[in-house]
């Protein structure tokens, strides 16, 4: 018969369009939000999920898995009285492994001595270049440069962004990727304790 | 009576280009007699940015040729660098690396079928539904490797990181549960509709001789009746191990280039579920993580069956950080090669379809 083919079409498209509604109906029956919900949101991400699952963004935005990369950022520890400690010690690894070349980085000098001392004096990203590949954080050997979350960054100016902008605690990058932290955690107290003995193993150098 | 040939131009902005393609066609009455395809408004010297980068710079870019499958390019991209470094890649990363392309080629050839009917007239629908199914594909590509598009994910020797369990829960959902569903119900919405089935059946694509005489690789041959695929042709990575069929068919015709992309699919998801049974635990890298890679004097040639056709790249190295030569065969590129043949002799209304189903895609095409 002609239009049976038709006519099959429709009905999936029919059947997608109820699905949205018994969807919402039936989550409404059982007292849960499919919408502006984590638990919604999540449900509408899985294999579950049927009808339209758009989610509203901005008004809800989808979340974000822990590997999520956009815009690095530089991490700081804070030290005693609010000391900014940064971790990054401009070895330059980033700015050399970065595809697009987009990390500039001013290394400092002792002003007494003229020795050069491991923390930029000034650290600067082109956002607009950066392609967000990752490859700067997945290098530092310090984890000093961490891949944001942040990804609404439009604006009416070039994004070149300097030290002020760039600089986060290290609380913020374990709020933003937990699991990360703690396995890089570990592995920093790993690697100072292994120093540490081996400093205390070492026998006292001698006076020369 | 006497008729003028007219010259129409199409593109490069023409919604049905899939991106910034012009085409000058000459017709007559309705009959296109001649048709000359214009490239190069994307081109941003992929291949020479290649020489300027070192081998591992050189990943995030091949993520931006085929950007609905940057798991495949980097697939293609780092077997061949393998080569020629001659390193092993751990085990479990090659299971991965099967994963990720087949989920990949899954999405691309869903998309292909949404936009397909988006060229030919229906508007949105189908490319709606292809898109929610990718979204789902592309979750697990941004919880694996912090992109949703641009995955950046192969390394030389491996991956970047292992799979979370809860990811591989989902890719086993949907390999298991959803996708085959979903294609089911994607052939139940167009294959046997009147209006699509008139529209593209016995409209000629090209046939099995010419395609090979153009070089055309991927689905647009396989439907000619040419099995070649070099899944099985030339065994890359550990398909050798995965029991799949050629998905073939033999009219070349416009229906069959549509059917072949569903057997495609088919076939991927049976690679998929052979996967992620077999998938072993350990390393996900053979090598230790460096930003500089030794790569030995040499050259060598990598290619792989990518969902648009057989990509392959050509990397010399003479032994510096970054490749003396890098070069780069793009299914899509060549394919459109065969455009004029394919085109002349039928009727302007069939070249948008035609040209959507070669599938290209502009960032491979230009480079």
């Amino acid at each position: 018969m002609y239009g049976k083919g038709i006519l099959k079409g429709l009905s999936v498209t029919w059947k997608r369009f109820w699905d949205t509604y018994t969807e919402d109906i039936s989550w409404m029956l059982s007292g849960k939000k499919r919408y502006y919900t984590e638990e919604g949101i999540k449900h509408r991400a899985s294999k579950h999920t049927k009808g339209i699952f758009t989610v509203q963004y901005p008004e809800e935005q989808l979340i974000q898995p822990e590997e999520f990369r956009y815009v690095p950022f530089l991490v700081y520890d804070e030290g005693a009285e609010g000391k900014k400690e940064v971790r990054c010690t401009s070895c330059g690894i980033c700015a050399k492994v970065c595809p697009p070349q987009c990390i500039w980085i001013v290394r400092s000098n002792d002003p007494n001595t003229g020795r050069p001392i491991p923390e930029p004096t000034e650290f600067y990203i082109d956002a607009d270049v950066c392609m967000n590949c990752g490859f700067c954080a997945e290098y530092c050997p310090f984890d000093a440069i961490i891949m944001d979350h942040d990804f609404d960054i439009a604006s009416y100016t070039r994004n070149v962004y300097g030290m002020d902008k760039l600089l986060k605690p290290a609380s913020y990058y374990k709020n933003i990727r937990p699991e990360n932290y703690e396995r890089n955690d570990a592995e920093r107290k790993a690697k100072e304790a292994a120093r540490a003995a081996k400093a205390a193993a070492k026998p006292a150098a001698p006076a020369s | 009576m006497n008729t003028d040939r007219i010259v129409v131009n199409m593109g490069p902005h023409h919604p049905s280009t899939h991106g910034v393609f012009r085409a000058a066609l000459t017709l007559d009455g309705e009959t296109i007699v001649g048709l000359k395809p214009v490239v190069g408004y994307l081109h941003r010297n992929h291949d020479k940015i290649g020489e300027r980068n070192t081998f591992l710079q050189n990943m995030p870019y091949t993520d931006r040729l085929d950007y609905f499958n940057s798991m495949s390019n980097n697939l293609g991209y780092a077997i061949t660098v393998e080569k020629l470094m001659n390193i092993p890649v751990a085990e479990r990363a090659e299971y991965i690396r099967v994963i990720m392309a087949e989920l990949s080629r899954v999405q691309n050839h869903l998309v292909f079928i949404g936009m397909l009917l988006n060229d030919l007239g229906a508007m949105y629908t189908p490319a709606l539904y292809a898109f929610e199914e990718r979204e789902l594909i592309l979750d697990i590509f941004e919880a694996v490797s912090g992109a949703r598009m641009m995955c950046n994910y192969l390394r030389f020797g491996g991956v970047v990181r292992d799979i979370p369990p809860y990811v591989m829960q989902k890719i086993k959902d949907l390999v298991t549960d959803r996708l085959p569903a979903k294609t089911d119900e994607m052939e139940r919405l167009l294959s046997e509709n009147e209006v699509f089935v008139s529209r593209l059946k016995g409209v000629r694509v090209v046939d099995a001789e010419t395609a090979i005489k153009y070089s055309v690789t991927g689905p647009v041959l396989r439907a000619a009746g040419v099995p070649y695929d070099l899944r099985r042709a030339d065994p890359y990575s550990i398909y050798d191990r995965f029991d799949f069929d050629v998905a073939v068919r033999q009219n070349g015709d416009m229906m069959d280039n549509y059917l072949i992309r569903l057997d495609e699919i088919r076939q991927s998801l049976r690679i998929l579920e052979q996967a992620v049974k077999q998938i072993p635990d350990g390393p996900i890298n053979s090598q230790k993580p460096a930003y500089q890679v030794r790569v030995p004097a040499g050259e060598a040639y990598g290619r792989i069956e990518s969902p648009k056709g057989e990509l392959a790249f050509y990397v010399v190295s003479n032994g510096k950080p970054n490749p003396w030569r890098y070069h780069v065969r793009p299914a899509s590129f060549v394919n459109i090669t065969c455009l004029e043949q394919m085109c002349i002799g039928t009727k302007i209304a069939d070249f948008v379809a035609l040209l959507g189903m070669l599938d290209i895609v502009m960032g491979e095409l230009d480079r």
